[in-house]
């Protein structure tokens, strides 16, 4: 069954877009991340230009981290002040980063631009994760106790001024971190149209050394807000957002996270996040070998314009 | 859906032959060639500002004073072309009558604009958009169908204002300097692009004449396609000289509920977000509320 997007001015598969929903749902349930960071490549892949991607993908994040944050919420995960600091520095970068997309988009790099972001940051985060897991593995396999050190170890995070206490965090750090790590977040948001949790959740857990129980909710929380900013503002500038898109990504998103969290619930962590770090990175050598081998078409279109 | 379509078209031919019978649809305008032709905008005359449409010839059916009955009759399946929320592109039919004898030739061209041509280039192993042309006058849609190959028709001779794509292609203007063959290299990417989108339909099905006066051909529209007024010219020719030509605008936009969205995203984008992100969140509010109960 075929739907014609009006934004995006073509008709697309009702079934292929519940699905692509669905998978980004599954993630989001299985890993606590919001799929983004893979059906924003798909939707490229399957013929929606890049900005409308973009754009309604972010839309799709924020129904995403409402219902992810109403189970996080009720049972007290949410560090709202940790929240709040990271929000300001989002808030910041998402504006930043919409201000960037409109500029790429200008100059015709934002395809390039959107693929070298994700291969770069995709393999270095899935590298990173299958060494922690295996590590773990290994290590639980030969000592199962596991020996009680420091809460977090202590490095130049935090000898920088503006300290702020995090209680539910247990942190006393400078908040310029967070700030930082938020405007970042808000740029690869802009950009890439994705919640930024793949990369938020691994450095609120090693940089920030913030527990992992209150993790997934705080970054829930700022990814909410973030997301929303950059629809508000892709809308705004680009009017790039398709409503009738982002709803069924939705819709698909909405049936695929509980069936993701039950499958978490069965499988142990490293395992999960094993897995997890495969998949991640075989979208980075996908995506790879898209931008290293001879491509298909040399010659597109920029764009149709009345003339001035 | 299909099926009725399917039903619609087996019915198209009889419902052509019907409507032909009534003399009330004799639409045809008679143009004596080659004095009454300049009326029509010509391709190669100044580019027309924006998508006002000028069709001279869409001027009240003949008078039924006027003894003579037209040359040249042409009617399409459609009015329109209605984007709604089921649209994937649609064929619409062209059919009409001519006085033997003679060949029939149609053109169909969207409405033209700039349009920036992107080419991917080596930099370091990578493939990147590094070359960039901008072309003016670039039609949106450009297809031509005939009784007969167009280069054996054109090639007697007076084909006159008749382009094919590549003679159409070659008043494309482009916006600032470059060398002659990469300005041809940009300008085949262009075409190469739209025909891949189906906007410049490479075999357009031929026309075909029935009982040596009835004509018909299916014209191609993909779902990518540029909203606007298309023009749907139809030229009678005789021994390589046009004898007769018809023009008719074909309207292409959004309609209902698609148009409503698209014209909000496009005027009021604060609005637009907001009603979006309204949306996103109670959609994902109550799907996580209804979901956690199973």
């Amino acid at each position: 069954m075929e739907i014609y997007l009006p934004v995006a001015e073509q008709s697309m598969n009702v079934f292929v877009l519940l699905g692509l929903g669905a998978a980004a749902g599954l993630l989001a349930g299985m890993f606590g991340v919001g799929g983004g960071f893979l059906a924003t490549p798909l939707l490229i892949f399957v013929g929606i230009p890049p900005a409308v991607a973009v754009a309604s993908q972010a839309n799709q994040v924020v129904a995403n981290s409402v219902s992810s944050l109403q189970v996080q919420w009720r049972r007290g995960n949410v560090d709202f002040r940790m929240g709040l600091v990271l929000l300001v520095g989002g808030l910041l970068g998402s504006g930043a980063g919409v201000w960037l997309f409109t500029y790429l988009k200008r100059i015709g790099q934002i395809d390039f631009v959107i693929a070298v972001l994700y291969v770069s940051l995709l393999s270095t985060i899935g590298v990173l994760m299958l060494y922690e897991s295996l590590t773990t593995y290994v290590r639980r396999r030969r000592n199962p106790e596991k020996p009680r050190g420091k809460l977090h170890t202590h490095f130049l995070v935090h000898r920088l001024p503006f300290k702020l206490r995090f209680y539910k965090s247990k942190l006393y750090i400078s908040a310029l971190l967070p700030i930082a790590l938020g405007f970042i977040i808000g740029v690869l948001s802009a950009i890439l149209g994705v919640g930024g949790g793949f990369v938020l959740v691994p450095a609120m857990i090693y940089l920030l050394g913030m527990p992992t129980a209150v993790v997934i909710g705080t970054s829930n929380f700022q990814i909410l807000f973030v997301a929303a900013n950059v629809t508000f503002l892709q809308a705004t500038t680009n009017g790039t957002v398709d409503v009738v898109l982002a709803l069924l990504l939705i819709l698909g998103g909405v049936v695929g996270a509980p069936i993701g969290s039950r499958l978490a619930a069965r499988l142990p962590g490293v395992v999960l996040r094993g897995l997890m770090s495969i998949m991640v990175l075989t979208v980075a050598a996908e995506l790879l070998f898209e931008l290293l081998r001879m491509p298909s078409a040399i010659y597109s279109l920029g764009g149709r314009e009345l003339i001035p | 859906m299909r099926i009725a379509l399917g039903i619609y078209r087996g019915l198209a031919p009889l419902l052509a032959a019907a409507f032909l019978s009534a003399p009330a649809l004799a639409q045809g305008t008679r143009v004596e060639p080659p004095v009454s032709l300049p009326a029509a905008p010509l391709p190669n005359s100044p580019p027309r500002s924006g998508v006002a449409p000028q069709f001279d010839s869409i001027l009240p059916p003949s008078i039924p004073g006027d003894a003579a009955v037209p040359d040249l009759v042409v009617d399409l399946s459609q009015p329109r072309v209605s984007i709604t929320s089921a649209f994937q592109g649609e064929n619409i039919l062209l059919f009409g009558m001519f006085d033997p004898p003679g060949d029939i030739v149609v053109v169909v061209a969207g409405p033209s604009s700039r349009e920036t041509v992107l080419r991917k280039e080596r930099v370091l192993g990578l493939w990147l958009n590094t070359g960039r042309q901008a072309f003016d006058n670039v039609p949106a849609y450009y297809a031509v169908a005939a009784s007969q190959p167009l280069s054996r028709l054109l090639a007697r001779g007076g084909g006159g204002e008749i382009l094919s794509l590549e003679d159409r292609m070659a008043l494309v203007k482009s916006v600032g300097q470059r060398e002659h063959n990469e300005l041809i290299r940009f300008r085949l990417g262009l075409v190469e692009v739209n025909r891949r989108d189906g906007l410049y339909p490479a075999a357009i099905g031929q026309v075909t004449i029935q009982a040596n006066r009835l004509f018909r051909v299916d014209l191609p529209f993909p779902s990518k396609l540029p909203e606007g007024v298309y023009e749907v010219r139809t030229y009678l020719l005789r021994d390589g000289r046009i004898v007769a030509a018809v023009s008719r605008p074909l309207p292409v936009g959004k309609v209902g509920f698609n148009a409503q969205l698209a014209g909000w995203a496009a005027h009021d984008g604060p609005l637009y977000g907001l009603a979006a992100i309204l949306l996103a969140v109670s959609v994902g509010w109550l799907g996580g509320a209804v979901m956690r109960r199973f």
